[in-house]
Protein backbone atom coordinates (compact mmCIF):
# COMPACT_ATOMS: atom_id res chain seq x y z
CA UNK A 1 0.00 0.00 0.00
CA UNK A 2 1.38 3.49 -0.96
CA UNK A 3 1.65 6.01 2.06
CA UNK A 4 -1.09 7.86 0.67
CA UNK A 5 -3.79 5.09 0.24
CA UNK A 6 -2.91 4.43 4.24
CA UNK A 7 -3.90 7.19 5.27
CA UNK A 8 -7.19 7.07 3.75
CA UNK A 9 -9.38 4.71 6.06
CA UNK A 10 -8.22 7.35 8.77
CA UNK A 11 -9.26 10.03 6.69
CA UNK A 12 -12.46 8.50 6.11
CA UNK A 13 -12.67 7.93 9.45
CA UNK A 14 -11.97 11.46 10.59
CA UNK A 15 -14.63 12.90 8.49
CA UNK A 16 -17.37 10.39 9.88
CA UNK A 17 -16.13 11.24 13.27
CA UNK A 18 -15.43 14.94 13.97
CA UNK A 19 -14.52 14.04 17.37
CA UNK A 20 -11.67 11.79 16.07
CA UNK A 21 -9.97 14.33 14.13
CA UNK A 22 -10.44 16.59 16.64
CA UNK A 23 -8.15 14.52 19.15
CA UNK A 24 -5.53 15.08 16.80
CA UNK A 25 -4.61 18.35 18.53
CA UNK A 26 -5.57 17.34 22.47
CA UNK A 27 -2.74 17.81 23.72
CA UNK A 28 -1.17 15.13 26.13
CA UNK A 29 0.21 15.61 29.62
CA UNK A 30 3.33 13.67 30.52
CA UNK A 31 2.87 11.92 33.99
CA UNK A 32 4.80 13.69 36.67
CA UNK A 33 7.95 13.07 37.46
CA UNK A 34 9.42 13.13 41.05
CA UNK A 35 10.83 16.07 40.40
CA UNK A 36 7.82 18.10 39.66
CA UNK A 37 6.83 16.19 43.22
CA UNK A 38 9.76 17.72 44.24
CA UNK A 39 9.05 21.30 43.87
CA UNK A 40 5.88 21.30 45.30
CA UNK A 41 7.97 20.97 48.35
CA UNK A 42 9.63 24.46 47.73
CA UNK A 43 6.21 26.29 47.37
CA UNK A 44 5.25 28.29 50.20
CA UNK A 45 3.41 25.49 53.31
CA UNK A 46 -0.35 26.83 52.09
CA UNK A 47 -1.81 23.43 54.00
CA UNK A 48 -4.76 23.22 56.87
CA UNK A 49 -7.78 24.98 56.90
CA UNK A 50 -8.23 28.69 55.68
CA UNK A 51 -11.07 30.50 57.96
CA UNK A 52 -12.37 33.81 56.19
CA UNK A 53 -11.81 37.01 58.37
CA UNK A 54 -15.19 38.02 58.71
CA UNK A 55 -14.31 41.59 60.43
CA UNK A 56 -12.36 42.17 57.59
CA UNK A 57 -14.53 41.18 55.07
CA UNK A 58 -17.12 44.05 56.62
CA UNK A 59 -14.07 46.40 56.98
CA UNK A 60 -13.65 46.35 53.63
CA UNK A 61 -16.86 46.58 52.50
CA UNK A 62 -17.26 49.84 54.33
CA UNK A 63 -13.58 51.49 53.74
CA UNK A 64 -12.91 50.46 50.13
CA UNK A 65 -16.82 50.13 48.49
CA UNK A 66 -17.11 48.32 45.11
CA UNK A 67 -17.19 51.44 42.56
CA UNK A 68 -20.24 50.46 40.97
CA UNK A 69 -21.70 52.53 38.05
CA UNK A 70 -24.27 54.82 38.48
CA UNK A 71 -27.05 53.22 37.54
CA UNK A 72 -26.04 49.83 38.96
CA UNK A 73 -25.29 51.64 42.46
CA UNK A 74 -29.13 52.41 42.49
CA UNK A 75 -29.76 48.42 41.98
CA UNK A 76 -27.34 48.47 44.88
CA UNK A 77 -28.98 51.09 46.92
CA UNK A 78 -32.33 48.88 46.51
CA UNK A 79 -31.00 45.44 48.15
CA UNK A 80 -29.43 46.88 50.66
CA UNK A 81 -33.13 49.17 51.64
CA UNK A 82 -34.92 45.70 50.94
CA UNK A 83 -32.75 43.70 53.60
CA UNK A 84 -32.89 46.82 55.97
CA UNK A 85 -36.70 46.49 55.83
CA UNK A 86 -36.31 42.91 56.36
CA UNK A 87 -36.88 41.27 53.09
CA UNK A 88 -33.50 40.27 51.66
CA UNK A 89 -32.79 39.23 48.47
CA UNK A 90 -31.32 35.40 48.42
CA UNK A 91 -28.59 35.75 46.18
CA UNK A 92 -27.44 31.96 47.05
CA UNK A 93 -30.57 30.45 48.10
CA UNK A 94 -30.61 28.15 44.69
CA UNK A 95 -27.48 26.80 45.98
CA UNK A 96 -25.96 27.32 42.99
CA UNK A 97 -21.78 28.00 43.25
CA UNK A 98 -20.88 31.84 44.32
CA UNK A 99 -18.77 32.00 41.57
CA UNK A 100 -15.26 33.70 41.31
CA UNK A 101 -14.58 36.19 42.58
CA UNK A 102 -17.63 36.16 45.21
CA UNK A 103 -16.31 32.79 46.53
CA UNK A 104 -13.39 34.70 48.05
CA UNK A 105 -15.05 37.92 48.76
CA UNK A 106 -18.14 37.13 50.89
CA UNK A 107 -17.79 33.34 51.77
CA UNK A 108 -18.09 32.95 55.93
CA UNK A 109 -16.81 29.46 55.53
CA UNK A 110 -13.01 27.43 55.67
CA UNK A 111 -11.62 26.70 52.30
CA UNK A 112 -8.43 24.68 51.67
CA UNK A 113 -5.28 24.72 48.68
CA UNK A 114 -4.12 21.93 47.73
CA UNK A 115 -0.74 21.68 44.97
CA UNK A 116 -0.55 18.80 42.72
CA UNK A 117 2.25 19.07 40.09
CA UNK A 118 0.92 21.65 37.23
CA UNK A 119 -2.28 22.58 39.55
CA UNK A 120 -3.49 24.60 42.40
CA UNK A 121 -6.85 23.42 43.52
CA UNK A 122 -9.32 25.33 46.03
CA UNK A 123 -11.90 23.52 47.81
CA UNK A 124 -14.53 25.44 50.12
CA UNK A 125 -16.46 24.37 52.58
CA UNK A 126 -20.16 23.85 52.79
CA UNK A 127 -20.93 23.58 49.25
CA UNK A 128 -19.23 20.66 47.02
CA UNK A 129 -19.43 23.13 44.25
CA UNK A 130 -17.11 25.34 45.49
CA UNK A 131 -14.17 24.23 43.70
CA UNK A 132 -11.37 26.29 41.77
CA UNK A 133 -8.75 24.74 39.62
CA UNK A 134 -5.88 26.80 38.42
CA UNK A 135 -3.59 25.35 35.91
CA UNK A 136 -0.23 26.09 36.83
CA UNK A 137 1.46 23.70 34.23
CA UNK A 138 2.55 27.02 32.06
CA UNK A 139 -0.40 26.78 29.60
CA UNK A 140 -1.74 29.70 27.88
CA UNK A 141 -4.96 31.35 28.64
CA UNK A 142 -7.56 29.95 26.00
CA UNK A 143 -9.12 32.92 23.70
CA UNK A 144 -12.37 31.77 23.91
CA UNK A 145 -12.78 29.82 27.20
CA UNK A 146 -16.61 28.01 27.95
CA UNK A 147 -18.20 30.15 30.42
CA UNK A 148 -18.34 28.62 33.97
CA UNK A 149 -19.48 30.00 37.33
CA UNK A 150 -15.74 30.18 38.61
CA UNK A 151 -14.36 30.52 35.27
CA UNK A 152 -10.50 29.41 33.36
CA UNK A 153 -7.77 30.52 35.52
CA UNK A 154 -4.42 30.01 34.74
CA UNK A 155 -1.20 30.69 37.13
CA UNK A 156 2.04 30.94 38.12
CA UNK A 157 4.36 31.80 41.09
CA UNK A 158 6.11 34.62 41.20
CA UNK A 159 8.33 34.10 44.10
CA UNK A 160 6.17 32.58 47.08
CA UNK A 161 2.77 34.79 45.57
CA UNK A 162 0.41 32.68 43.45
CA UNK A 163 -0.27 34.84 40.58
CA UNK A 164 -3.91 34.19 39.35
CA UNK A 165 -5.84 35.13 36.31
CA UNK A 166 -9.16 34.58 35.91
CA UNK A 167 -11.77 34.62 32.88
CA UNK A 168 -14.85 32.71 31.17
CA UNK A 169 -16.97 33.62 34.17
CA UNK A 170 -20.89 33.36 33.06
CA UNK A 171 -22.88 36.43 33.06
CA UNK A 172 -25.28 35.73 35.49
CA UNK A 173 -22.43 35.17 38.34
CA UNK A 174 -23.02 37.87 41.06
CA UNK A 175 -20.19 40.40 42.23
CA UNK A 176 -21.36 40.22 45.54
CA UNK A 177 -21.22 42.22 48.60
CA UNK A 178 -22.97 39.91 50.82
CA UNK A 179 -25.60 37.20 50.67
CA UNK A 180 -28.54 39.61 49.99
CA UNK A 181 -26.40 42.29 48.01
CA UNK A 182 -25.25 41.91 44.38
CA UNK A 183 -25.54 42.40 41.08
CA UNK A 184 -25.02 39.65 37.91
CA UNK A 185 -21.34 40.48 36.70
CA UNK A 186 -23.52 40.76 33.32
CA UNK A 187 -20.46 39.88 31.24
CA UNK A 188 -16.27 40.32 30.29
CA UNK A 189 -15.60 40.01 33.91
CA UNK A 190 -11.64 39.19 34.42
CA UNK A 191 -10.60 38.49 37.70
CA UNK A 192 -6.60 39.08 38.58
CA UNK A 193 -5.67 37.64 42.21
CA UNK A 194 -2.10 38.13 43.78
CA UNK A 195 -2.56 35.32 46.97
CA UNK A 196 0.21 35.32 49.77
CA UNK A 197 1.23 34.94 53.48
CA UNK A 198 1.14 38.03 55.26
CA UNK A 199 2.33 36.36 58.65
CA UNK A 200 2.93 32.68 59.07
CA UNK A 201 -0.48 31.97 59.50
CA UNK A 202 -2.84 34.62 57.43
CA UNK A 203 -3.48 34.15 53.72
CA UNK A 204 -4.54 37.28 51.69
CA UNK A 205 -6.22 37.33 48.21
CA UNK A 206 -5.26 40.64 46.99
CA UNK A 207 -7.91 41.03 43.70
CA UNK A 208 -8.52 43.09 41.07
CA UNK A 209 -11.58 42.86 39.95
CA UNK A 210 -12.62 43.65 36.03
CA UNK A 211 -16.42 44.01 35.60
CA UNK A 212 -17.11 46.47 32.93
CA UNK A 213 -20.43 46.14 32.55
CA UNK A 214 -21.02 46.69 36.15
CA UNK A 215 -17.88 48.70 37.73
CA UNK A 216 -16.63 52.41 36.82
CA UNK A 217 -13.38 51.23 37.10
CA UNK A 218 -11.48 47.88 38.31
CA UNK A 219 -11.85 47.33 42.12
CA UNK A 220 -9.07 46.48 43.75
CA UNK A 221 -9.59 44.70 47.43
CA UNK A 222 -8.12 42.29 49.77
CA UNK A 223 -9.33 39.27 51.65
CA UNK A 224 -7.72 37.80 54.63
CA UNK A 225 -7.84 33.86 55.81
CA UNK A 226 -6.83 32.83 58.71
CA UNK A 227 -4.99 29.23 58.97
CA UNK A 228 -5.85 26.56 61.52
CA UNK A 229 -4.76 23.17 61.66
CA UNK A 230 -7.13 22.03 65.02
CA UNK A 231 -8.55 18.61 63.36
CA UNK A 232 -11.85 20.38 64.52
CA UNK A 233 -11.87 23.06 61.76
CA UNK A 234 -11.23 20.14 59.27
CA UNK A 235 -13.52 20.63 56.09
CA UNK A 236 -16.35 18.43 56.33
CA UNK A 237 -18.89 17.75 53.38
CA UNK A 238 -21.63 20.08 53.48
CA UNK A 239 -23.86 19.43 50.26
CA UNK A 240 -25.93 23.13 49.56
CA UNK A 241 -29.10 21.26 48.57
CA UNK A 242 -29.24 18.74 50.93
CA UNK A 243 -31.21 21.53 52.84
CA UNK A 244 -33.63 21.49 50.27
CA UNK A 245 -35.12 18.10 51.77
CA UNK A 246 -36.04 16.54 55.03
CA UNK A 247 -35.60 12.71 55.96
CA UNK A 248 -38.43 10.74 55.14
CA UNK A 249 -38.92 6.93 54.75
CA UNK A 250 -40.97 5.67 51.41
CA UNK A 251 -43.82 3.07 51.53
CA UNK A 252 -41.74 0.14 51.51
CA UNK A 253 -39.68 1.36 54.29
CA UNK A 254 -36.58 2.67 52.40
CA UNK A 255 -34.90 6.04 53.93
CA UNK A 256 -35.51 8.76 51.40
CA UNK A 257 -35.06 12.77 51.17
CA UNK A 258 -38.31 14.19 50.70
CA UNK A 259 -38.11 17.97 49.48
CA UNK A 260 -38.68 20.22 52.37
CA UNK A 261 -41.81 22.83 51.89
CA UNK A 262 -39.98 26.56 52.18
CA UNK A 263 -40.45 29.61 51.02
CA UNK A 264 -38.44 32.58 50.08
CA UNK A 265 -35.49 29.80 51.18
CA UNK A 266 -36.76 29.22 54.50
CA UNK A 267 -37.15 25.72 55.28
CA UNK A 268 -40.81 25.88 57.22
CA UNK A 269 -43.46 23.59 58.69
CA UNK A 270 -45.93 22.53 55.90
CA UNK A 271 -48.60 24.58 56.03
CA UNK A 272 -51.09 21.41 56.93
CA UNK A 273 -48.18 20.32 59.54
CA UNK A 274 -48.79 19.87 62.51
CA UNK B 1 -45.13 30.67 77.87
CA UNK B 2 -41.86 32.19 78.74
CA UNK B 3 -39.85 29.65 80.52
CA UNK B 4 -40.06 26.60 82.27
CA UNK B 5 -37.38 25.83 84.79
CA UNK B 6 -37.25 22.48 86.72
CA UNK B 7 -34.73 22.12 88.62
CA UNK B 8 -31.83 20.95 87.36
CA UNK B 9 -30.41 17.50 88.58
CA UNK B 10 -26.83 18.77 87.39
CA UNK B 11 -24.15 20.02 90.29
CA UNK B 12 -23.79 24.01 89.46
CA UNK B 13 -20.60 23.35 89.11
CA UNK B 14 -20.80 20.95 86.38
CA UNK B 15 -23.26 22.93 84.91
CA UNK B 16 -20.71 25.88 84.60
CA UNK B 17 -18.19 24.06 83.13
CA UNK B 18 -20.97 22.51 80.20
CA UNK B 19 -21.89 26.14 80.09
CA UNK B 20 -18.25 27.28 79.31
CA UNK B 21 -17.28 24.40 77.21
CA UNK B 22 -19.95 24.39 75.14
CA UNK B 23 -20.35 27.85 74.71
CA UNK B 24 -21.80 29.13 73.01
CA UNK B 25 -23.98 31.94 74.88
CA UNK B 26 -22.11 34.78 73.17
CA UNK B 27 -24.08 37.57 72.42
CA UNK B 28 -25.45 36.67 68.95
CA UNK B 29 -24.49 38.23 65.99
CA UNK B 30 -25.55 37.75 62.17
CA UNK B 31 -23.64 34.83 60.98
CA UNK B 32 -25.33 34.18 57.78
CA UNK B 33 -23.22 31.66 56.20
CA UNK B 34 -25.98 31.12 53.11
CA UNK B 35 -28.13 33.77 53.43
CA UNK B 36 -29.10 37.23 55.28
CA UNK B 37 -31.25 37.11 58.12
CA UNK B 38 -33.30 40.35 57.71
CA UNK B 39 -36.48 38.27 57.56
CA UNK B 40 -36.45 37.55 61.07
CA UNK B 41 -37.65 40.33 63.49
CA UNK B 42 -34.60 40.88 66.34
CA UNK B 43 -37.56 43.47 67.73
CA UNK B 44 -40.27 40.61 68.57
CA UNK B 45 -37.89 38.52 70.32
CA UNK B 46 -39.70 35.03 71.89
CA UNK B 47 -38.88 32.63 74.53
CA UNK B 48 -41.06 29.42 75.01
CA UNK B 49 -40.66 26.18 75.92
CA UNK B 50 -41.05 23.66 73.01
CA UNK B 51 -40.20 19.68 72.69
CA UNK B 52 -37.21 18.91 69.86
CA UNK B 53 -38.79 16.80 67.00
CA UNK B 54 -35.35 16.79 65.69
CA UNK B 55 -32.02 18.66 65.03
CA UNK B 56 -31.55 18.78 60.91
CA UNK B 57 -27.98 18.30 60.81
CA UNK B 58 -27.50 19.76 57.66
CA UNK B 59 -25.80 22.55 54.81
CA UNK B 60 -25.99 25.11 54.37
CA UNK B 61 -27.92 26.03 57.72
CA UNK B 62 -28.90 23.24 60.61
CA UNK B 63 -32.37 23.84 61.60
CA UNK B 64 -33.99 22.42 64.93
CA UNK B 65 -37.39 21.47 64.30
CA UNK B 66 -39.47 22.09 68.02
CA UNK B 67 -43.23 20.72 68.78
CA UNK B 68 -44.48 24.00 71.16
CA UNK B 69 -47.45 24.61 72.55
CA UNK B 70 -49.72 28.03 71.74
CA UNK B 71 -47.50 30.79 72.15
CA UNK B 72 -47.86 34.69 71.70
CA UNK B 73 -50.56 34.56 69.00
CA UNK B 74 -49.53 31.17 67.74
CA UNK B 75 -51.25 28.14 67.15
CA UNK B 76 -49.59 24.67 68.64
CA UNK B 77 -47.61 23.17 66.30
CA UNK B 78 -44.37 22.93 64.26
CA UNK B 79 -41.66 25.42 64.08
CA UNK B 80 -38.36 25.78 62.51
CA UNK B 81 -35.67 27.45 64.04
CA UNK B 82 -32.71 28.35 61.75
CA UNK B 83 -29.43 28.25 63.03
CA UNK B 84 -26.85 30.48 61.51
CA UNK B 85 -24.67 27.99 59.79
CA UNK B 86 -23.74 24.89 58.87
CA UNK B 87 -22.79 21.34 60.80
CA UNK B 88 -19.10 22.21 59.53
CA UNK B 89 -19.59 25.78 61.57
CA UNK B 90 -21.29 24.84 64.05
CA UNK B 91 -19.09 22.22 64.94
CA UNK B 92 -16.17 24.40 65.93
CA UNK B 93 -18.63 25.90 68.66
CA UNK B 94 -19.23 22.53 70.13
CA UNK B 95 -22.59 21.73 68.56
CA UNK B 96 -22.76 18.04 67.61
CA UNK B 97 -25.71 16.00 65.80
CA UNK B 98 -26.62 14.53 68.92
CA UNK B 99 -26.03 17.85 71.59
CA UNK B 100 -30.15 17.42 70.84
CA UNK B 101 -32.22 14.83 71.33
CA UNK B 102 -35.46 14.24 70.11
CA UNK B 103 -38.05 14.53 72.86
CA UNK B 104 -35.48 16.63 74.90
CA UNK B 105 -37.69 19.62 76.34
CA UNK B 106 -35.91 22.78 75.62
CA UNK B 107 -36.89 26.67 76.39
CA UNK B 108 -35.57 28.09 73.10
CA UNK B 109 -34.87 32.38 72.33
CA UNK B 110 -35.41 32.65 68.89
CA UNK B 111 -36.33 35.89 66.85
CA UNK B 112 -39.34 34.82 64.58
CA UNK B 113 -39.87 35.28 60.88
CA UNK B 114 -41.49 38.74 60.13
CA UNK B 115 -44.64 37.58 58.45
CA UNK B 116 -45.86 35.39 60.59
CA UNK B 117 -45.22 32.04 60.14
CA UNK B 118 -43.98 29.37 63.14
CA UNK B 119 -40.34 29.84 62.13
CA UNK B 120 -37.51 32.08 63.24
CA UNK B 121 -33.89 32.71 63.78
CA UNK B 122 -32.10 29.80 66.31
CA UNK B 123 -30.40 32.09 68.95
CA UNK B 124 -30.00 29.99 72.36
CA UNK B 125 -31.89 26.86 73.58
CA UNK B 126 -31.41 25.67 77.68
CA UNK B 127 -32.32 22.11 77.82
CA UNK B 128 -34.37 21.70 80.52
CA UNK B 129 -33.49 18.56 82.64
CA UNK B 130 -29.51 19.40 82.75
CA UNK B 131 -29.86 22.98 82.28
CA UNK B 132 -27.08 22.75 79.15
CA UNK B 133 -27.41 25.90 77.05
CA UNK B 134 -26.77 25.93 73.53
CA UNK B 135 -26.14 29.14 71.99
CA UNK B 136 -24.38 30.76 69.09
CA UNK B 137 -21.07 32.66 69.34
CA UNK B 138 -18.61 33.81 66.51
CA UNK B 139 -17.22 31.09 64.01
CA UNK B 140 -14.32 30.31 65.63
CA UNK B 141 -11.25 30.43 63.04
CA UNK B 142 -13.27 33.40 61.33
CA UNK B 143 -11.51 36.33 63.28
CA UNK B 144 -7.94 37.28 63.96
CA UNK B 145 -5.99 35.13 66.14
CA UNK B 146 -5.89 36.56 69.67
Amino acid sequence: MRPASRLLPLLALAIACPAIAQRASDRVDPAPTAADWQAIARLPDWSGTWSPDIVDQNAQIRTNPTPWKPDIQRQVDHWTAEEAAGRPKGLLIDCLPHGTPTFILITHNALEILFSPGRVTILGESDGNRLRRIHTDGRAMPADPDPSFHGYSVGHWDGSTLVVDTKGILPQVYLAVSEAVGIPNNGDMRVKERIHLVDPDTLAFDLEIDAPRVLTRPWKTTRLYHRKRQRSHEIVEGVCRQGDFRDATDARGNAIFAPAYQQDGNILPAPNEK
Amino acid sequence: MTSATKPSPMPPRFRRLLAVALVLAVPAMPLAAHHSFAMFDPGRPMTFQATVKTLQWTAPHAILWVQAGPVGGYDAGLWSLELPTSPGNLSKMGWSRTVLKPGDKVVVDINPMRDGRRAGQFKKARIVATGKVLGIGTIPGTQPPK
